[in-house]
């Protein structure tokens, strides 16, 4: 067996083989400024302040393969779409986009070409703090693939976008994928991102995704989180906002993946923006979901708004934390923030760590975090009326979810989860 | 904002200390610097058994092991711990029988305080431990006390007269390798209160102690003992006000409370110590290390602090849970101005059967002031049917302050059920304009818009300490128009 020393070193002879070949000196500096930082601190542990409840290490002891062998992917007609959703779709196969979409006002290319670009120089990894983040860091040092999303100015899609990240895990593989969304002045984009993943072998997915929300634009992301058991995922997000524009972030973790951990962080640098996030984890086996958000308040007359809800199972464990700053320049700021919990079983832990930190007067801040189970009353309420148990239960963690499954502004999107939610606690109580 | 507003906020937010002043009594000090060498002095100075000096010792390495914690929302203030005098006693050290012995000049200063001691047994019951410094110098009531079989004296005393139950329970609570603070305080602390309740008896009073720093450079490590034997009922009270100083003094002071089965403790503290000046010169490091452990079944501990003083106060009274069904409560004003910072919050361990805690923080921020809660609700997995309720609120005057939260809560137990509630708001005009209305002026809406805000937490203190606590809150913040 290998410990994380191991995959370290993996990673810096990468880098070190790699290190001439990217062309230009900005995208070099860039790397090479996100790998000292990487190599510094190397992969977080729990006694990073920001890890203290999740510990990756185990997680990185597999003998993952940087490079997978990339014959082993053929077409995966039907993998990992939803029905109903009538989107564009697009498959990236481990990362890697190989055909060509249109799409009317939308340009999509993948990395190994957008690079070459100098209009990407502004947005690429300009916002990321790769020194408070290793695992943002070790992407962007060492992504390879992945795809730029850019909206034209007043542009508008007349459907989602769906992309569809495919996996094929035929021996253990580390991947890093890498998405860039550019809604320009007043565009609007929504994007529904799923997973497929086959192969069987234990695979780790260390995806960043940097999203420019210009000025009066409006862009939606979804995420659904559905994997088998020994994939790990970590996420990082880091979303602008400039003035007068709409963000809304939807996530939902299923049973699967035995790590997830998402980063989303938020700077909402303009006034009047508006941005909403909404989250749902319902874990199970030992799984460890860890959602960390942080919205910061630069500018003032912005609203954000945050609601993650969480039913535990088994021995899984969920952790939360939630941050808002609010800079002394962001008067008139409304900012909330919920975390509600519900506990299913006697192994599982949960660990919310809701943080306000406040630095302007003018502002309304609230936030509020709650833990518990089942309301007795309600059961005996509903099997007072002849509901059956089961059928109680499933009720009540149908309605606990509802509040975020019902923000879900695509129908297809939104019965595909409450299916996947019915259908996970029915296997459970049956 | 209009100008009268504007003119009473920055009267209020730059108001000096009203306390401010020396009191000029001979003192023996100790030299600088702590080593070996003081821990065995001050032990030999105070007459101390052999247990306790090496229970000091292994304070004092494990202090010089430990580093200073990082993890605080605000930049730790280098202190040198090799400036300080660890050892600081009013020369006259003779124990006084009656009030009439006390140095005059002593009593004096408690009276500028509002403490008239020579008052104090006609006044509403109230024993006063006076500290002045380190070492007690009067202690009243005690006979009353003693008819009960209530312990209540100096630490020191009760080392020698009841050592048994110092060895016991000093340092159960809060080990002496707690943390650096709590560490240096089991090497070096000077003096303290012992209480001891009996078992099924309700002490008739409240009992309280007055701490005051007074000689320069001299850190004031205090160390508080209470035990509540079975089924029995304290209540206590300590306040503080310190005379004005350029130089920082640091403050570690350790209180361990301990509830029996049944029995059931209030602590409560009014802190003003020298906040230092408008531009944050000098004033009170308050690093103070506050626990209590509910060992019994249906024992309960409540902690309630009105901290306005202070440079920087930085403490977490916290609660163990241990017994079953034992419920313990945090009621909390935090009041920052000027360059003022407060980094206070609390603890809850439930570990016992449905144990119940309830948390409510009121911070209060102006001028520069930073306020910040930090707190955490433990859950373990054999706490069934915990019960946690926490409000953390947060009032913001005048736009360069702080205010901020860092709630963690952690559940292993599906029965329990815990709920957490913050907000951060500034004062509501439309509050202001109402009372304005009404004829009431804006400094005077202020005080009752804070005062209302606070009493919550002011309704928990004991009748002598309320008004006390309103008074300060007044002086503090009365006219501050957010």
């Amino acid at each position: 067996m290998t410990t994380t020393t191991s995959l370290y070193d993996q990673f810096t002879a990468l880098y070190n083989e790699r290190k001439g070949l990217n062309g230009n000196d900005w995208l070099q500096n860039l790397r090479r400024e996100a790998f000292e930082a990487f190599k510094a601190k190397g992969f977080p542990t729990t006694k990073h302040e920001e890890w203290r409840f999740t510990n990756v290490a185990p997680f990185l002891k597999e003998d993952y393969s940087l490079a997978p062998a990339a014959a082993s992917l053929h077409e995966h007609k039907n993998a990992g779409t939803i029905p109903g959703l009538d989107a564009y779709e697009i498959v990236l196969k481990n990362g890697l986009l190989n055909e060509d979409i249109n799409i009317p006002g939308i340009k999509i290319t993948p990395f190994r070409s957008a690079v070459k670009e100098p209009a990407i120089r502004q947005y690429l990894g300009k916002h990321i703090e790769v020194q408070k983040n290793g695992f943002a860091a070790l992407n962007t040092a060492l992504f390879e693939n992945g795809i730029v999303i850019e909206a034209a100015q007043n542009a508008a899609t007349d459907k989602p976008i769906h992309i569809t990240h495919v996996y094929n895990a035929q021996e253990p593989f580390f991947v890093q994928p890498r998405i860039l969304i550019i809604a320009n002045r007043s565009s609007r984009i929504e994007i529904i991102e799923s997973i497929f993943i086959k192969g069987g072998q234990p695979l780790f997915v260390n995806t960043v995704t940097e999203c420019y929300v210009a000025e009066n634009a409006r862009v939606d992301q979804y995420h659904l989180q559905t994997t088998p058991d020994n994939a790990h995922l970590v996420n990082f997000t880091q979303v602008e906002q400039k003035a007068d524009s709409l963000y809304n972030n939807f996530i939902y973790t299923l049973p699967g993946a035995t790590l997830v951990r998402n980063n989303l962080h938020l700077n909402l640098d303009g006034s009047n923006t508006e941005s909403h996030l909404y989250g749902l984890y319902l874990t199970g086996g030992s799984q460890l979901v860890d959602n960390h958000t942080l919205v910061n308040h630069m500018k003032p007359h912005c609203l954000s708004n945050e609601l993650y809800k969480g039913v535990l199972m088994d021995q899984s464990r969920a952790v939360f934390n939630g941050k808002i700053f609010v800079q002394q320049d962001a008067q008139k700021t409304n900012a909330f923030q919920q975390n509600n919990n519900m506990l299913l079983s006697d192994k599982a832990v949960v660990d919310s760590k809701p943080q306000l930190e406040i630095f302007a007067d003018d502002v309304k801040c609230s936030h509020g975090s709650t833990v518990g189970s089942f309301n007795n009353e309600a059961l005996f309420y509903l099997k007072a009326r002849g509901i059956g148990e089961t059928a109680a239960r499933n009720l009540l963690v149908n309605a606990f979810a509802f509040d975020v499954t019902n923000k879900i502004q695509i129908p297809a999107v939104r019965e595909y989860v409450e299916k996947l939610i019915a259908h996970k606690m029915a296997e459970t109580y049956d | 904002m209009d100008n009268k507003s504007a003119d009473i906020l920055e009267e209020y937010s730059d108001k000096e200390y009203e306390f401010g002043f020396v009191t000029d009594i001979e003192m023996e000090v100790a030299p600088k610097g702590l080593s070996e060498e003081t821990v065995h002095y001050i032990s030999a100075k105070k007459e101390e058994p052999q247990w306790l000096l090496e229970w000091r010792l292994k304070g004092y390495h494990s202090f010089l092991k430990q580093p200073e914690p990082a993890w605080q929302n605000f930049e730790l203030p280098k202190v040198d711990f090799q400036d300080i005098s660890y050892y600081a006693a009013p020369k006259s050290k003779a124990k006084y029988k009656s009030l009439d012995e006390v140095d005059p000049e002593l009593i004096s200063t408690f009276e500028k305080l509002g403490i008239p001691l020579s008052e104090q047994k006609l006044l509403a019951g109230v024993a006063v431990d006076a500290v002045f410094d380190s070492v007690s110098v009067a202690t009243t009531y005690k006979e009353t006390l003693k008819e009960q079989g209530i312990i209540f004296c100096s630490i020191s005393e009760a080392v020698k007269e009841h050592p048994e139950l110092v060895q016991k329970y000093l340092g159960s609570v809060v080990p002496h390798s707690d943390n650096i603070y709590a560490a240096l305080n089991a090497a070096a602390f000077s003096d303290g209160s012992f209480v001891y309740i009996p078992k099924g008896v309700r002490c008739p009073m409240e009992l309280s102690t007055y701490f005051r720093i007074n000689t320069e450079n001299t850190g004031q490590f205090e160390r508080t003992l209470i035990i509540a034997d079975e089924g029995s009922y304290v209540s206590y009270l300590e306040g503080c006000t310190a005379p004005k100083r350029d130089e920082n003094q640091l403050h570690a002071a350790v209180v361990e409370l301990i509830a029996l089965e049944n029995a059931e403790i209030k602590y409560s503290t009014v802190q003003n110590w020298y906040p230092g000046d408008k531009d944050g010169n000098g004033g009170i490091y308050n690093f103070v290390t506050k626990r209590g452990i509910c060992k019994g079944a249906h024992s309960k501990i409540s902690w309630t602090q009105v901290e306005t003083g202070s440079a920087i106060t930085w403490k977490y009274p916290s609660v163990i849970l241990q017994g079953d069904y034992s419920s313990g409560e945090f009621y909390s004003v935090a009041v920052t101005k000027n360059k003022q910072i407060a980094d206070t919050g609390t603890k809850m361990f439930h570990i016992g059967k449905q144990t119940k805690s309830r948390i409510i923080s009121k911070g209060i921020s102006a001028g520069e002031g930073q306020n910040s809660y930090r707190g955490l609700v433990h859950v373990g997995s054999k706490a069934e049917q915990a019960r946690n309720f926490t409000q953390c609120d947060s009032l913001l005057i005048g736009d360069r302050c702080g205010a901020h939260t860092f709630p963690y809560i952690e559940s292993k137990n599906k029965t329990a059920t815990i709920e957490h509630e913050a907000t951060t708001s500034k004062i509501g005009e439309d509050q202001i304009f109402y009372l304005n209305q009404r004829g009431i002026d804006t400094e005077k809406a202020v005080a009752l818009i804070v005062n209302g805000y606070a009493k919550e937490v002011l309704n928990q203190l004991p009748m002598e300490f309320a008004v006390e606590a309103q008074k300060l809150l007044s002086i503090s913040l009365e006219g501050s128009v957010g």
